[in-house]
C-alpha cells in the first residue's frame, strides 16, 4: 500500500530581492520523509526550523520548488491550483490552532463548510455534519455559535470539521496552543481516540508533552529532518 | 471507513466536486443579513439611485400621457389652418375664402371656419374693455366635442346662417359681462373699436377648459354667428375667414389629412402663405421636449447610481480584508479562487439587487402618491419594462463594482491569508 505522504528531497526556496541582488531563504532543504497509514506523526522544531512550510506543502497550501511530493501516492506536481483545492477538501482535514471557525454560523453549519465545495445538498451535509459533531462529543452543541463555546469545545467543532471530510490526512497545526492544559488533554486525548480508530495524524506542535503521545517524532532543524524522517 | 481512502487521485474523483452555484447565494444573504447595519447602508446609495431613475423614467412617461391627454380635451384630434401674416402684408393679404372651405369638404374631417375680431364692452360707465368676438358655425359644440356647453345652449345652424343676433360666452367673458348675474337670457351689449354698436341675446355658456392647456382658452370670448359678424363688423368681409379647425373623424391619419390639406393650399397659392399645424405635431414638440427632459433628469440619477456603486465597491473591499481570514480558511477547506471570486461577486450583486428592488418599491409608492395628489398625472404608469430594467442595471451596478474587490479575494494566498491579524 503505498504511504499517505510520501517526499524526497523536497527544497523550498523563498526569493527575495531584485534580480541583481536576488536573496535566497532555504526554509526546506532536502526533506525526505514518509508517513504511512493509520500512523500518528508529531512534527518538531524550534521556530525557523521549517516546519510551517513543511505542514504547507503536506496539506498542498504551498509547492516544494524541488523535489518530489506524492499525496495518497499521487505526485501532486504540475497539479493547478483548482486541482489541488479539490484534493485538499477531499483529502486533507486542517486543524488550527485558532481554530478558524465562522463566527456567525452554528457548530453545525462550520461543520458543514468544507462539504458546500463538494456539491453535498444541505441536508446530506448536515446529517455528516452532525455525526461528526457526535463524535467528537458535541452532539448537544449544535446550534450553538461559537462565542457560545469554551476553546476546548472550539478546537472539537473545528476537529469535527476536519473529520466530515473524511480525509486521508488530519493536519493539525498547534491544535492545543491556544487551549490551557485541561482542554488541552481533552483535545489530546480526542487525537488518541481518532489514532487508534485507525485515522492518519500529522501535529505541528514544539510542546514536548503534545510531541510525546505521537507515535513518531520527526525533528526538523535548519530546513532538514534531524531524526525520524523515515518510519 | 472511508471507501475512497485507497483510491488514487484520478481526475474523476478529483473532477467530482463541482459546489451548487446557490450556495453561494445562500451565504450571501447569510453574510449580508449578519451585518444588517453595514448592509443597509451600503445600498442606501443603489436604493436612492434606483428610486431617482425609476421615478424619471415614470414621471416623465405619466408627464406624456398627461400633456397628450389635456392637448386632446382642449383642441381634439384636430388640423389648424392660418394665414401665415407675413411682414409688410396686411392682415387680410391671404384669407382662408369660401372656395377654399368648399374644397377641404371631401377630406375626413368636419370643417369648421372661424372669424376673429376686437370686440369691446363697458365695464363701467365710461370704461370700455377689450375681449374677442369669434364667429363660429353653429351647433358647435357637435362639430368639435371639445367645446361643452355648461349652461344653456349653442345657438343653431339656423340661427347662425339667419346671421340672428345671438351669442355664447365664454366662461371668462360671462363673469366679464354679467358678474354676479346668469348671464343666459340677458342682452349683450357689445362696441366695436370703429364705435358700432351690437346687442347679442345670451343664449349659452361654456364649460371652462381644463388641464394645463386650460390656459389657452380661459380668454374672454364671444362667440356669435358668423353671417352676424360679416353683416355688421368693420373689417370683416364676406366669404372670408381667418381661421380653420378640422375636426378629424374617427380613422382618419393625421399626418396623412395634414398632407392633403398642405397640399390644397399650396396648389392654389404656392408654398409658406398658410401655416397647417394638427395637435399631432404640438404633441410630438411636446413630446420630444419631455424626452429631452426626461434624458437629462435621467442621467442625473443615473449618476447618483455610479455613486451608488463606488460605495458598494468600497464596501466590499472593506469586507474582503475584514474576512481575510474567512477566505483563507475556506480556501483551506477546498474552496478554488474560483469559488471565492464567485461569492464575493455574488454578495456584491445580491447587496445591489435587494437595493434595486427597494429602489423600484420606493419608486412605485411615490408615483402612486403622485397620481393620487397631482391633478395633471392623471394616469399612474410603471411599465414593466422599466421595472425590468432598473432591477438589470442595479443587478449590474454590483457586477460592475464587485469585480475588483472580488479579484482581490480570490487572489489571497490562504497560508498569507490564514496568518492574517
Amino acid at each position: 500500500m503505498s504511504p499517505v505522504v510520501h517526499m524526497q528531497g523536497v527544497t523550498k526556496v523563498y526569493r527575495s530581492g531584485s534580480n541583481a541582488r536576488t536573496v535566497e531563504v532555504y526554509a526546506l532543504s532536502g526533506v525526505d520523509l514518509t508517513i504511512h497509514q493509520a500512523e500518528y506523526v508529531a512534527l518538531m522544531g524550534p521556530s525557523g526550523s521549517g516546519k510551517s512550510t513543511l505542514m504547507h506543502i503536506i496539506g498542498l497550501l504551498d509547492s516544494p520548488t524541488e523535489g518530489e511530493y506524492s499525496l495518497g501516492g499521487e505526485p501532486v506536481r504540475g497539479l493547478n491550483e483548482g486541482q489541488l483545492a479539490r484534493i485538499r477538501n477531499q483529502r486533507v482535514g486542517f486543524v488550527f490552532q485558532a481554530f478558524f471557525l465562522l463566527p456567525r454560523l452554528t457548530a453545525l453549519h462550520n461543520v458543514a463548510l468544507p462539504l458546500v465545495y463538494r456539491g453535498i445538498p444541505a441536508a446530506e451535509r448536515l446529517k455528516r455534519a452532525q455525526k461528526a459533531l457526535e463524535s467528537v462529543g458535541l452532539g448537544d452543541r449544535l446550534d450553538h455559535l461559537p462565542s457560545e463555546l469554551s476553546g476546548g469545545q472550539k478546537q472539537r467543532v473545528a476537529i469535527a470539521r476536519a473529520l466530515v471530510q473524511e480525509p486521508d490526512l488530519l493536519l493539525a497545526d498547534e491544535p492545543t496552543g491556544n487551549l490551557d492544559s485541561k482542554s488541552s488533554d481533552e483535545i489530546m486525548e480526542l487525537f488518541d481516540a481518532l489514532h487508534r480508530q485507525g485515522k492518519t495524524i500529522v501535529v505541528v506542535t514544539h510542546e514536548p508533552d503534545v510531541g510525546a503521545r505521537a507515535e513518531r517524532i520527526v525533528r526538523l532543524r535548519d530546513g532538514k529532518v534531524a531524526d525520524g524522517g523515515m518510519a | 471507513m472511508n471507501p475512497a481512502k485507497d483510491a488514487p487521485l484520478s481526475p474523476s474523483r478529483v473532477g467530482q466536486s463541482g459546489m451548487n452555484p446557490l450556495e453561494n447565494f445562500r451565504m450571501a444573504f447569510e453574510s449580508l443579513w449578519g451585518n444588517k447595519l453595514r448592509s443597509f447602508l451600503a445600498l442606501l446609495g443603489i436604493v436612492i439611485g434606483v428610486f431617482a431613475v425609476t421615478a424619471m423614467i415614470s414621471l416623465g412617461q405619466m408627464a406624456t400621457a398627461g400633456i397628450t391627454q389635456d392637448l386632446e380635451a382642449v383642441a381634439g384630434r384636430s388640423i389648424f389652418v392660418q394665414p401665415n401674416f407675413n411682414e409688410g402684408q396686411d392682415f387680410n393679404s391671404a384669407p382662408i375664402r369660401d372656395v377654399d372651405i368648399q374644397a377641404l369638404q371631401p377630406l375626413p374631417v368636419t370643417v369648421i371656419p372661424q372669424l376673429f375680431t376686437n370686440i369691446q364692452y363697458e365695464s363701467k360707465p365710461g370704461e370700455r374693455r377689450s375681449m374677442q368676438l369669434q364667429g363660429t358655425p353653429g351647433d358647435l359644440p357637435r362639430l368639435d366635442p371639445t367645446n361643452k356647453i355648461a349652461r344653456g345652449r349653442y345657438f343653431t345652424d339656423v340661427e347662425a346662417r339667419g346671421g340672428l343676433a345671438v351669442a355664447v360666452l365664454s366662461d371668462r367673458a360671462a363673469k366679464d359681462l354679467f358678474p354676479n348675474r346668469e348671464a343666459v337670457g340677458q342682452i349683450a351689449r357689445l362696441y366695436y373699436p370703429g364705435g358700432a354698436r351690437i346687442d347679442l341675446t345670451v343664449v349659452g355658456v361654456l364649460e371652462p377648459p381644463s388641464g394645463i392647456f386650460g390656459g389657452f382658452g380661459s380668454t374672454a370670448t364671444v362667440y356669435a354667428p358668423i353671417q352676424l359678424i360679416w353683416n355688421t363688423s368693420p373689417v370683416a368681409r364676406k366669404g372670408q375667414y381667418d381661421f380653420v379647425i378640422m375636426s378629424l373623424k374617427k380613422g382618419a391619419d393625421s399626418s396623412q389629412v395634414t398632407q392633403q390639406v398642405r397640399r390644397i393650399f399650396e396648389n392654389r397659392y404656392g408654398k409658406g402663405k398658410y401655416q397647417i399645424q394638427s395637435t399631432e405635431s404640438f404633441q410630438g414638440t411636446l413630446q420630444s421636449i419631455t424626452l429631452i427632459l426626461q434624458a437629462l433628469l435621467g442621467a442625473i440619477a443615473g449618476l447618483s447610481l455610479l455613486v451608488g456603486g463606488i460605495g458598494i465597491m468600497n464596501i466590499m473591499l472593506v469586507s474582503v480584508t475584514e474576512r481575510t481570514r474567512e477566505i483563507g480558511l475556506r480556501k483551506a477547506l477546498g474552496a478554488t479562487s474560483g469559488q471565492v471570486r464567485q461569492q464575493f461577486l455574488i454578495e456584491a450583486v445580491v447587496l445591489t439587487l435587494v437595493g434595486g428592488i427597494l429602489g423600484v418599491a420606493l419608486a412605485a409608492g411615490l408615483l402612486l402618491l403622485i397620481t393620487a395628489t397631482v391633478p395633471f398625472f392623471k394616469v399612474y404608469i410603471l411599465n414593466p419594462t422599466t421595472v425590468f430594467l432598473a432591477l438589470a442595471v442595479s443587478a449590474l451596478v454590483g457586477l460592475f463594482f464587485g469585480v475588483w474587490p472580488a479579484a482581490r479575494a480570490a487572489a489571497l494566498d490562504p497560508i498569507e491569508a490564514l496568518r492574517y491579524e
